[in-house]
């Protein structure tokens, strides 16, 4: 069994319209956000990894699974989608009960998993009560509670902290960052962009169908070589500083922010500017407090590679 | 059949029950089921009250009319039509089907399981329907009926009653199950399908084999001429013998099943957004 | 002072009037039906039936014609009188059954499924507003296949036949347009009701259907098994077609119907049962609506 998830030159058209186009990406495990405008293709991927989808041309594998073999992806894989409608006249406990039997386990088993999916999702309360009273917040927790039910080693959520109260957030986001560490696949579809920075191990960021750019947020960043880099220096005399740099020619940009002790610059080759400030502190006793980088973040990626402002909210 | 897959279907076959059996929205089907009860009932109240000149044989003509021309063309037809139709379609429409293919199942068992709540349900309302009737509109005869029934063809006939009714089930069934799966608006596939069936008296012989109705008509214990002045109009053919009219509609029922099931292995889930 | 104080300033200016305020329903409908090829083209073919009905009253009217056609004798083959007349009603209503199917069923539920509801009536806009405007796109379109051509081709037979040809049949017109009105009444409530009762749309339709054609079936059932004509009550057709017989022809009757609207010689019902069958109809329809048209749902 392989130990990725894997797109190889995958292409989904709807009609003549366009899904997503000759993506190829591999997922290691941790968690993964795939961030992009609506209509990027974000839950075009997620409908193809959990098999709701075919491709029009490509391969995809799910820890060495087809999509096209549900008997066997689904016993691995749980998926919150994005459609908010439940089967009619269910209680909370018995929608979760009654999709698990399908899965084929026992009563006893079902009963177990249920009630465990439901106190992890903070619905033990509510579990008697129709899905169709609960409020947002709850019908949300109620399909994160089915798509983990069956304990899965790949959890694929669309947008699933939409309508969720910031308590609530928390402990979703609490919750995925556990199951990445313990080694399972959590993929995570979100334009809360701050949130995703919180969450993520790494990112998938997509544009009108196409990958823009995949892996670590760091490494990312550091592969967008036309805008330059910024870093925020905190010290004891950051003017000096800036007269020092502005003699280099990859410099662009320094300004001195806050209560006086900042400054923010950007630069076009970071590495030279490290060995500078080195050379400054060296030359000048420059007394350091911080040195970190300003742009390394999922919302600015977002903007240098896609363009307009990221949600916030 | 693995243990496995009994398991999975009879899951599948309590959610579709908990959904579609005796749910408020299928108040249509339930007075559809009850209309021929109510009729035969309405008899037996009536003509006990008041003396009717007419003998257990006209009573019995009476009832293969009301079983061919009422029960089977509108009842029961419409009846397996909101049945099945809405086992796929319903769910795309409510978009909850994606929970169904998120699960473990094969997608030909899934198919399976809801068919078989459809035809659970669909028995469960509508031989009731039939054999209720059935006895309720002789009953006025008091022994008489009750002769019939145990010394007379009564018993043999409500038995044949009984297998068409089920073998409507299970034929219609199929064919609504496939409208459902690949048409949007089922309703103007099962209007085609009516207005098919009802033209097969007037077809000709090798025409009225492609449907359901001629091999149930060939079933039933009483032959029901076509009323004037249409019956200028029908082809006489001869009725298909019970070895080719039951193996018959259960190979088409099961060709129709096994089509489904292929479709919904290559089904995707869009809910035309 | 409060901040909503501040900021929130309800609207103060003045309104549209009611009707066009009920009128913006219809105008969104018809919108959307324009958008389907099938009922656009369905909606057309409709107005055969009247185009060649104008075509016999001219062609009968013009003597040329009739000698170019060699006809000279078609006044003797086809009347315009009640039978021509009550034809045109009830093929025209069978056709405006099936459109009220395809329409009517979209009307009601997408707004209940959506939740859809609050939003009109949170507006300057009851409970009855909103029902007369959903009604107002099935009586606007079957208006237009109904009394509308029936009214222009008994002027059109009138100015080519004379006054008193007119005033001797103005019995037809009224005929005419008040049984048009008893049909658009009926099918477009029913159509409504079934709308909020039923949310998935072809079942909906589908239940139109079956309550023409299972309910005529079940009449006949109710009339073998009983030997008797009541069962008649349970059709809705014959109802429609026993008035419609009441209005075109008063107590000297020539015809029983038209079409699918007939009330066959010998198994006629006093006309007071068949308006009782159909108010009672009516009134379970707008029950049916009062009781789904709400701003809000429980769901417990």
């Amino acid at each position: 069994m392989s130990n990725v998830i894997t797109f190889e030159n995958v292409s989904r058209f709807y009609g003549e319209v366009l899904g997503v186009n000759r993506v190829s990406l591999t997922i290691p495990p941790g968690v993964t956000s795939l961030v992009g405008p609506n209509g990027s293709g974000k839950t075009t991927l997620m409908n193809l990894m959990s098999g709701l989808l075919r491709p029009t041309d490509g391969k995809i594998e799910v820890l060495g699974i087809s999509p096209g073999n549900p008997e066997r992806l689904c016993k691995i894989l749980g998926y919150c989608a994005q459609f908010d409608a439940f089967p009619k006249g269910l209680t909370g406990y018995r929608f979760l009960y009654s999709y698990l039997r399908v899965h084929g386990m026992s009563d006893a088993e079902c009963d177990a998993r249920t009630r465990a999916a439901l106190e992890l999702t903070g619905l033990t309360g509510a579990a008697d009560r129709h899905v169709a009273a609960y409020s947002k917040g709850m019908r949300q927790r109620v399909k994160l509670a089915q798509a983990i039910a069956h304990d899965p080693q790949v959890v694929v959520l669309d947008e699933p902290l939409n309508g969720l109260d910031p308590m609530a957030r928390a402990e979703a986001i609490a919750l995925f960052k556990q199951w990445g560490e313990q080694g399972r696949y959590v993929i995570v579809s979100s334009h809360i962009l701050h949130e995703v920075d919180r969450i993520s191990d790494q990112v998938i960021l997509l544009s009108q169908g196409y990958v823009v750019a995949e892996g670590k947020i760091q490494g990312v960043r550091s592969e967008v070589r036309d805008q330059p880099m910024q870093i925020l220096v905190r010290c004891d005399r950051p003017s000096v500083l800036a007269a020092r740099l502005f003699q280099d020619d990859h410099i662009v940009e320094a300004m001195i922010r806050g209560d006086g002790k900042n400054l923010l610059l950007r630069t076009k080759d970071a590495d030279s500017f490290y060995l500078l400030l080195n050379r400054v502190i060296l030359e000048s006793g420059l007394v350091v407090e911080s040195v970190a980088p300003a742009d390394d973040d999922v919302n600015s990626v977002y903007q240098y590679l896609i363009g307009g402002e990221g949600g916030t909210a | 059949m693995s243990a496995l897959w009994m398991r999975q279907i009879g899951a599948v076959m309590r959610l579709e029950l908990k959904r579609t059996a005796f749910s408020k929205r299928g108040w249509w089907i339930y007075c559809l089921a009850a209309a021929p009860v109510l009729i035969s009932l309405m008899h037996w109240l009536m003509a006990r009250r008041l003396s009717r000149n007419h003998t257990v044989g006209e009573d019995s003509v009476v009832f293969a009319a009301m079983f061919v021309w009422f029960f089977m063309r509108g009842s029961l037809f419409f009846g397996t039509m909101g049945l099945f139709s809405n086992l796929f379609r319903g769910e795309m429409l409510e978009k909850t089907l994606h929970y169904y293919f998120l699960t473990p199942i094969r997608r030909e068992l899934l198919v399976a399981g809801k068919y078989a709540a459809g035809l659970a349900v669909s028995l469960a309302l509508f031989i009731p329907s039939v054999a209720l009737s059935f006895l309720l509109l002789g009953r006025h005869f008091g022994p008489a009926w009750t002769d019939y029934l145990t010394h007379g063809p009564g018993l043999s006939q409500l038995g044949s009653y009984v297998l068409v009714t089920t073998l409507a089930c299970v034929g219609y069934g199929a064919v609504f199950l496939v409208c459902g799966q690949l048409t949007r608006n089922p309703m103007i596939a099962a209007a085609v399908v009516w207005v098919w069936e009802g033209l097969n008296p007037f077809l000709p012989s090798l025409l009225k084999k492609v449907s359901v109705v001629f091999y149930l008509r060939s079933l039933c214990p009483v032959e029901v001429p076509v009323p004037p002045p249409f019956s200028i109009l029908a082809v006489e053919t001869d009725p298909s013998p019970f070895w080719v009219a039951v193996p018959g509609l259960l190979t088409v029922a099961l060709i129709l099943l096994i089509y489904a099931a292929v479709s919904a292995r290559q089904g995707e889930i869009s809910y035309g957004e | 002072m409060a901040v909503y104080k501040k900021t929130y300033r309800p609207y103060e200016g003045a309104l549209t009037g009611p009707l066009a305020r009920l009128l913006v329903i219809p105008r969104y409908a018809f919108e959307e039906l324009h958008r389907s090829r099938f009922l656009s083209v369905f909606f057309l073919a409709t107005f055969l039936y009247p185009l060649i009905s104008a075509l016999i009253i001219y062609v009968q009217h013009n003597t040329s014609a009739l000698q170019l056609l060699n006809v000279q004798n078609a006044r003797g083959l086809i009347s315009i009188n009640v039978t021509f007349f009550l034809s045109l009603l009830g093929w025209q209503s069978a056709m405006s059954l099936f459109l009220a199917a395809f329409v009517g069923p979209g009307q009601i539920s997408p707004d209940l499924a959506n939740n859809g509801l609050s939003l009109y009536l949170a507006r300057p806009f009851s409970r009855v507003e909103y029902v007369l405007g959903k009604m107002s796109v099935l009586v606007i379109l079957i208006s237009l296949m109904t009394w509308i051509p029936g009214l222009l081709l008994f002027l059109l037979q009138g100015y080519l036949e004379g006054w008193s040809w007119m005033a001797d049949n103005v019995r037809l017109a009224s005929g005419l347009f008040f049984g048009s009105w008893i049909w658009i009444v009926l099918v477009s409530l029913l159509a409504l009701a079934l709308s909020a009762w039923v949310k998935w749309k072809p079942a909906a339709g589908a239940l139109m259907f079956v309550l023409f054609f299972v309910t005529s079936a079940f009449a006949a059932t109710i009339n073998a098994v009983q030997r008797t004509h009541w069962g008649n009550l349970a059709s809705v057709s014959y109802l429609v077609g026993t008035i419609w017989v009441q209005l075109f022809e008063g107590a000297n009757k020539t015809t029983n119907g038209a079409v699918f609207f007939r009330s066959p010689i010998g198994e006629e019902i006093p006309l007071g049962y068949c308006w009782a069958g159909l108010i009672a109809l009516v009134l379970m329809c707008l029950y049916m609506l009062a009781r789904k048209i709400r701003g809000a749902e429980v769901v417990r």
